[in-house]
């Protein structure tokens, strides 16, 4: 009886750790794009879809717009600036801000105007029109329709925390500055607090 | 598991001519060791010893080609999953000036350091089993809180402030997490400080300067660097430009710097700050030590980490910018830190590998009780399996030296110089630096040895004008002058 016999103790072993491995394939399920899913406790899509409905209801019925309607006779063109993040992640500030943007301009309220980065790229493709292209299509500069007013923001967090519990506090705030008079005509803000609690063990 | 057990049982069955049950408790205990060793195999060899892996790694750093160094760290570890890998991956990045590599790198070593939170079962029975290094590493608490400092100065270089400052946030909840016995970071408090200052946030500057001036002053000499003198500067300037003057009076007989004043907010300068990474961290080696053990009344072979070499001397360093001098002051001593950091670890290692020691030798007992193919073949496993855990952020530098220039608003030429004892200069890093009303301006570079004269001209013959940045820079700087 050869009980070392180096073909056989090595299978034995090898069978055993591809049937561990046999376990390890990826789970995939396909969910709702509303479904709240917090595995970390990090900012998430739900809080950007959260903050981003709360925000455009909020707009929409407060009185800056009928104001403005009745004044000037027409909707109001806004701008998105910056969305400052001060809080403790990486936040991208983009979703909800293009969720908001997307929401207000498809309720036909409110006009908005290209971003500053997004109208350089606008501006060299005109530019390159009035070289390029036939008479009839091309482009005039200086038709560009300016701004009433300016979407600004901030992310801030306040986090409390001991050994493997955190309590995270999010505030959101946004507001829309008129251009020319600087004055604030709404803000928005929108608060969200999670508790998260980290396992002391793992395998 | 369970198949390996049963596959064992099985075969014991079939040896009807030995002792049913002896030959069922050492083949069984040998099957799974033998299994565990090859699941293992793989890792063990991996990380057998970093030490070893991490001096060949540093090599390029030496002699003045970053890039080598960084190609033998890309190598290793291509899923990302080892913390010490990423680690190395994301600073040579980083001296290889590729900032957004870098962060995404680190960004990785920050995920896999959030998984290994918490007591691994497994993992802490393999290391009073097999060895330390069957632990996930995970980094001591200055490498955890570097990595968001080396995150940040990326943020800095790549002009993303706001994503710096987030940074040093994330450290702070780090810090707050350890809780009760404190263990913030001098330099990371310094630098947060810096940060908030650059970002117009004078209030959080002063709370960050405020609490770094603690630091030094409780544990400098000891964990981190003698108190700089920048730090009482700093501190006083913010309490003079927040108007407290009480604090300020206090402060200021308690640094004792009564010619100090504090310098006007003007729109006619802006600071130059530089941060100098200057050296390597030492590395981990493995030694081996017999130890009595009264539990089986035998000396027990142990094997653990230790610095074994010194520290480096370093080369001074000094900024030159209009024609003036000032010199770099350290304000993190990493050398410093990764000795005291484990010698606190060492009563924890000690006594995991004592541990070890017996459960290997009781394996061996049995093991050669029964057969001595087997016991011979359970000594040389527990040999060979018996290493130190050598893992540490080694491509971090030995010192991180700063200073803060107030200059006039406009383009400078400046350069940090490097000096022998004899106070010559060896070396030099040239910069244009544009400085803006009130606004800070940082120059981050790395350095660790002046670059042979030979090895500039192969460089400038081969390489002509692709050398860029880092230690390459004084390549450039060198053959301008």
């Amino acid at each position: 009886m050869n009980l070392y016999n180096p073909t056989r103790s090595l299978l034995l072993p090898l069978l055993g750790v591809l049937f561990l491995l046999a376990g390890c394939n990826p789970t995939v399920s396909r969910v709702e794009s509303d479904t709240v899913t917090d595995l970390s406790g990090n900012w998430n899509d739900t809080d950007s879809r959260l903050v981003a409905q709360e925000m455009i209801q909020d707009v929409l019925s407060r009185n800056w717009l009928s104001k403005f309607n009745r004044d000037k006779g027409k909707a109001p063109t806004v701008i998105v600036g910056t969305v400052r993040n001060l809080s403790h992640e990486h936040i991208n500030t983009r979703t909800f801000i293009a969720d908001m943007e997307r929401e207000l301009i498809n309720s036909g309220e409110v006009e908005f105007v290209a971003s500053a980065d997004a109208r350089e790229e606008v501006r060299s493709e005109v530019k390159d029109q009035d070289l390029n292209a036939t008479e009839e299509s091309r482009k005039a500069m200086g038709n560009e329709v300016g701004a009433d007013f300016m979407l600004q923001g901030s992310i801030n967090s306040i986090v409390d925390a001991v050994s493997g519990e955190q309590a995270r506090f999010y505030q959101i705030d946004l507001t829309l500055i008129e251009l020319g008079t600087n004055r604030k005509v709404w803000v928005g803000q929108k608060k969200i607090k999670k508790t998260v609690e980290k396992g002391g063990f793992r395998l | 598991m369970t198949a390996i057990r049963d596959a064992c049982y099985m075969r014991d069955k079939r040896s009807p001519s030995l002792d049913g049950r002896l030959v069922h408790r050492a083949s069984f205990f040998l099957c799974l060791k033998v299994s565990l060793l090859l699941t293992l195999g793989a890792l063990i060899q991996s990380c057998a010893s970093y030490g070893s892996h991490a001096t060949t790694m540093r090599d390029g750093l030496l002699i003045g080609h970053p890039e080598l160094s960084l190609a033998i760290a890309e190598e290793k570890d291509k899923d990302m999953e080892e913390v010490v890998s990423s680690l190395d991956k994301g600073m040579l990045r980083r001296i290889n000036n590729n900032f957004t590599g870098s962060n995404e790198v680190l960004e990785v070593a920050k995920q896999e350091i959030e998984k290994l939170y918490g007591f691994s079962v497994t993992e802490n029975l393999a290391s009073v089993t097999i060895n330390e290094t069957m632990r996930g590493y995970e980094g001591d608490r200055y490498e955890q809180l570097l990595l968001h400092a080396y995150m940040a100065m990326n943020y800095i270089q790549l002009g993303q402030l706001d994503s710096a400052r987030v940074e040093m946030l994330q450290a702070n909840v780090k810090m707050m997490e350890w809780g009760d016995e404190p263990d913030e970071d001098a330099f990371l408090r310094y630098l947060e400080g810096i940060i908030y200052e650059s970002l117009g946030e004078d209030d959080s500057a002063l709370i960050s300067y405020r609490k770094a001036y603690t630091i030094y002053k409780d544990k400098g000499g000891e964990q981190y660097p003698v108190m700089p003198e920048l730090i009482k500067k700093d501190l006083l300037r913010m309490l003079a430009w927040q108007g407290l003057w009480s604090e300020y009076k206090t402060y200021k007989k308690e640094i004792n710097m009564p010619d100090f004043k504090p310098v006007k907010d003007s729109n006619k300068f802006g600071e130059l700050v530089v941060i100098l990474n200057n050296g390597l961290a030492p590395i981990r080696n493995e030694k081996a030590l017999y130890i009595f053990s009264p539990e089986v009344q035998q000396n027990l072979r142990v094997a653990f980490p230790a610095y074994d070499q010194p520290k480096q001397n370093l080369y001074l360093s000094q900024i030159s910018v209009d024609g003036k001098q000032f010199p770099l002051e350290t304000v993190e001593d990493v050398d410093m830190l990764a000795r005291y950091s484990l010698e606190q670890d060492m009563p924890g290692i000690m006594a995991r590998a004592t541990a070890r020691a017996v459960v290997k030798y009781n394996s061996q007992k049995t093991a050669s009780d029964n057969s001595s193919i087997a016991g011979l073949l359970m000594t040389v496993t527990n040999l060979v399996t018996e290493r130190a855990d050598t893992r540490s952020w080694t491509t971090l530098p030995q010192e991180i030296q700063l200073q803060r220039v107030l200059l006039p608003v406009g383009e400078h030429t400046i350069q940090i110089q490097f000096l022998n004892a004899a106070g010559v200069v060896v070396d030099v890093i040239e910069e244009q630096v544009s400085i803006k009303p009130k606004r800070q301006s940082f120059v981050i570079k790395h350095w660790n040895t002046p670059v042979p004269k030979s090895k500039i001209g192969i460089k400038m013959g081969v390489a002509g004008s692709a050398v860029q940045g880092g230690i390459e820079e004084t390549a450039v700087a060198r053959s301008a002058k």
